[in-house]
């Protein structure tokens, strides 16, 4: 059957509308989405750990290739420096025996004045390794994402780190994944304390690799190369968490950079340092007796 | 003569690539590339798709994927809900109503234009996080990289991009 003219355009014109109307109220509900998730905030997380664990598997395939070069070229290189390599390590083999006798020394020192005081021990952490699967660096989110959830035993808030230092807190966990909040994320605010004085500050990340220190009494009491660890204030991280040295004080504005190095964390450890918790049933604890 | 089931199903399947490969280039822009220096600035691939799309096959990657795209990007990559899919439904929207301005131009010109709605992506997508996140605004230069990086990466993108519409046009013969 063959429409007349008149009624093929009706028909494209009625078309065009109805696509204009589905195209506004797309447009309508990104706006209520942006709302939400300003109101709402568990609604939108509870989302977000439901897709994130749904992608989670997919993302674990997609980053395996990348990983698997990048190992690779680091063989490579490695290979290439393993004589230069061979030598340093014997110096840093030598000079690290002569701090293992000093430790050695601090560590009897240590345990007979922890005697002498009755000092509470601080609670030991249990950890939980994962691998890297997303790395969301971007202008407006500094997060990754993580192969353990709530399943392994991870929750909002525990600490994660590498070998060599901080590299964020579990911002969201869902059962088999999780999203971590990197200490240069802009959200991020972190007590810490500078060099040897032990000066306190706050570590605000501002969405660049190297975050900033706030509120340091005054600029001059960090000088670059001073070591940046946590202070525990808060309760957040425990005391001693290395994150990295100041690289430059300039006109008040002090930057560090953090030892871990953003483009080589493969794996990261989940540290449950239990931390209010346990503290306060010790303290009850101890008062009982 | 009528069409059989497995053409039917091939037919089918053949309309979700464009959906398809914008999804694993949005995924992939999540994945670690472990390149130094590279971490904190990630180009917008699902942007390239968006825009790849819209003037090549309009009519196989509506509004509605667009958005299920930008949502699942928000989701995923921990920015502002809807943020993302205002961003990209907006590009889309430019460039089907410039369709009679990219027929037949050369990459040049198609990479410059890209160039154009890149800037305005950019920006409406940092005014919206600024608006809407709790940190407030995210220092603009870093925007500008990302920019930059999305510009820098097109032909490489838009080669992949061009191959599988290719594929899709051979099969379409």
């Amino acid at each position: 059957m063959r429409l007349p003219t008149g009624q093929i355009s009706r028909l494209g014109t009625l078309k065009s509308l109805l696509q204009r109307f589905a195209y506004l109220s797309l447009i309508g509900l990104t706006g209520a989405l942006m709302l939400v998730g300003k109101a709402d905030t568990v609604l939108v997380e509870r989302a977000r750990d439901a897709v994130t664990d749904a992608v989670a598997p997919v993302l674990r395939v997609m980053s395996e290739p990348a990983a698997v070069i990048s190992n690779f070229v680091n063989n490579l290189r490695e290979l290439a420096a393993i004589r230069e390599e061979n030598a340093a390590l014997r110096e840093a083999n030598a000079r690290l025996l002569q701090w293992q006798s000093v430790a050695q020394k601090l560590e009897t020192e240590n345990k007979s004045l922890r005697d002498l005081t009755a000092l509470v021990p601080e609670p030991s952490a249990t950890f939980v390794t994962a691998r890297v699967i997303a790395d969301t660096g971007g202008a407006f989110a500094q997060s990754i994402l993580i192969t353990a959830g709530q399943s392994g035993g991870v929750k909002k808030g525990q600490v994660v780190m590498t070998g060599e230092g901080l590299v964020g807190r579990v911002m969201q966990a869902g059962l088999y994944s999780a999203r971590v909040l990197l200490i240069t994320d802009i959200n991020s605010r972190i007590p810490v304390q500078v060099g040897e004085a032990g000066n306190r500050a706050i570590l605000a990340g501002d969405n660049s690799l190297r975050p900033r220190l706030l509120f340091l009494g005054n600029a001059s009491a960090a000088a670059p190369g001073d070591k940046i660890v946590t202070s525990g204030d808060a309760e957040a991280f425990p005391p001693g968490i290395p994150i990295g040295q100041v690289s430059r004080v300039d006109e008040g504005v002090v930057e560090v950079e953090p030892f871990v190095v953003r483009d080589k964390i493969q794996h990261v450890r989940v540290a449950d340092y239990g931390l209010a918790g346990i503290l306060a049933q010790e303290i009850a604890a101890a008062k009982e007796k | 003569m009528q069409a059989t089931l497995l053409q039917r199903m091939d037919g089918t399947a053949r309309r979700f690539v464009p959906l398809g490969v914008t999804l694993i280039l949005m995924l992939f822009a999540l994945t670690p590339t472990y390149i130094p220096g590279l971490a904190n600035i990630t180009p917008m691939y699902a942007l390239m798709a968006v825009y790849f799309w819209a003037i090549y096959r309009p009519d196989l990657l509506g509004y509605g994927a667009t958005f299920s795209i930008g949502v699942l990007e928000d989701l995923v990559a921990g920015t502002p809900l809807g943020s993302g899919a205002l961003v990209l439904l907006l590009c889309q929207r430019v460039v089907f109503h410039q369709q009679k301005f990219f027929n037949n131009k050369p990459f040049g010109v198609i990479w410059l234009a890209f160039a154009t709605v890149a800037v305005g992506a950019g920006l409406l997508r940092w005014l919206c996080v600024g608006l809407v996140a709790p940190s407030g605004f995210t220092p603009i230069g870093q925007t500008f990289t990302s920019i930059l990086m999305s510009v820098a990466m097109y032909p490489v993108v838009g080669w992949f991009l061009a191959k599988s519409h290719m594929k899709l046009l051979a099969q379409d013969a």
